[in-house]
């Protein structure tokens, strides 16, 4: 008796086994790419991606196929998902396996465990690359924001409720964005640029929209204390948005050498700050503003002149 | 009124310790919020009244339109919280009720696309120095 039920016992495993083992290199391949590429956000749910193993967050994302998931992986997806992740010089088919890797885990729930518990070697290299999130604490650069956190959509930028119908209504900043020119602070879109090269037009009027306005090109230049480059201040950017009144004369006196201004007062929301550092491009944004190098003069020169 | 004197070192301190402050940048009194820079959150009246405080989206805005458009030719300060806007004047034409009448933008029956705000966000410029810095905002509203 139990030698019969011994034999189909062991064609059952034998069986069993080839199917798992196939799978199990392919699941190999997809792990890999995962611990390479993947594994920045979806290790950590990073801008809402999945995380590897969260059988609930995947759960709709693998009802709605595994092609629409494979095109997400290879095409991206708005608002974070880059395409490929990011990994462009990764072939296709390396890409879906790492997809199926991922979703093979979410249906596992315990994915590491699951694929490297029944190999004994790959159990013992286990360890050493763990897939479990890095806590905050280790992360680099603990206190810059990532570039998956910079301009969320509006139900996830944290003031915006997302309880609400109509915060789900708004634009996506990325949306735009992504066709501007970029640059390093604020809302990452460098606006002057953007303006320069009509890649906006935004009106001059209310209800006009030819209206133009009279740009000043007249530049201002004011040396300032220590080694920072003196401040050009170019009039031209500034009347292609703004109207005269909207400086002169409350904010700065349209006199040479009648306005006291300094980086405190700046910071504090006076003078310059009272758009930079709110609305125009903020104050760690230094040489922009601090653009013209000082004539360094030899004393001895100086003394002769 | 001190800062009509610059020069003095503990002033240059100061300004050295705000530096380094906004270099480091990204831990402000803000909690998790990470909205667009420049978005500034109304709420004067919105909480009081049981509505979601107002957010106004100054990237959306200034794609459309130049900054003298609102702050010069539609008179608000530049000030978040320091207009006294509330919806009689909107109705009425004034502020954001200029453009927000259906003719030129949507009109005041779409509450939930301004006041869209989690509760009991104060009123800020998100994103801004002064945020940043971590001085909270006074009444009447932020500079």
């Amino acid at each position: 008796m139990n030698r019969t039920l011994r034999i189909p016992a062991l064609a059952l495993a034998i069986l069993g086994c080839a199917p798992f083992g196939a799978a199990h290199a392919q699941n190999d391949k997809g792990k890999a790419i995962y611990d390479k590429v993947c594994v920045a956000c979806h290790s950590a749910g990073i801008a809402g991606a999945p995380k590897l193993g969260d059988a609930k967050a995947w759960e709709p994302r693998i009802k709605a196929g595994i092609d629409a998931l494979y095109e997400s992986a290879l095409k991206g997806k708005a608002p974070a998902m880059p395409a490929k992740g990011g990994a462009t010089d990764v072939p296709d088919a390396d890409i879906k396996a790492a997809v199926d890797y991922m979703v093979a885990a979410a249906k596992d729930g315990a994915p590491a465990a699951a694929a490297t518990a029944p190999a004994g070697p790959a159990a013992q290299a286990a360890p050493a690359t763990p897939t479990a999130p890095r806590p905050a604490a280790l992360s680099f650069n603990r206190l810059l924001k990532p570039a998956s956190k910079r301009n969320p959509p509006p139900p996830e930028d944290g003031i915006h409720d997302p309880d609400n119908d109509g915060t789900h209504a708004l634009q996506p900043p990325l949306q735009v964005f992504e066709s501007l020119p970029r640059s390093n602070a604020g809302n990452r879109v460098d606006w002057v640029k953007a303006l320069d090269n009509n890649l906006i037009g935004p009106r001059w009027d209310r209800t006009d929209p030819a209206a133009a306005p009279v740009v000043m090109d007249l530049n201002i230049v004011r040396e300032v204390k220590g080694s920072m480059p003196d401040v050009v201040y170019p009039h031209k950017q500034h009347t292609a948005w703004l109207d005269c009144s909207n400086c002169h004369p409350q904010i700065f006196i349209p006199q040479k050498g009648a306005n006291q201004i300094s980086m405190a007062a700046i910071l504090l929301g006076q003078k310059c700050g009272v758009c930079h550092g709110k609305v125009a491009f903020p104050v760690s944004e230094c040489r922009i503003c601090h653009s013209k190098k000082k004539n360094v003069m030899p004393v001895k020169n100086a003394q002769a002149n | 009124m001190t800062i009509r004197h610059p020069g003095a070192s503990w002033r240059g301190a100061l300004a050295a310790a705000l530096v380094v402050t906004i270099c480091i940048g990204g831990i402000g009194t803000s909690g998790d919020a990470r909205a667009e820079y420049a978005d500034v959150v109304i709420n004067n009246y919105s909480d009081a009244a049981g509505m979601r405080p107002v957010i106004f989206p100054h990237w959306f805005h200034r794609i459309r339109f130049r900054c003298k458009v609102c702050h010069a030719d539609l008179g608000f300060q530049f000030k978040a919280g320091g207009n006294e806007i509330n919806m009689v004047k909107i109705i009425d034409g004034q502020f954001c009720g200029a453009c927000h009448n259906g003719d030129i933008a949507w009109s005041v029956e779409n509450c939930n696309l301004c006041h869209s705000g989690k509760p009991g966000t104060p009123t800020q410029v998100h994103e801004s120095t002064i945020q940043k810095l971590a001085i909270q905002p006074q009444a009447g509203g932020q500079q």
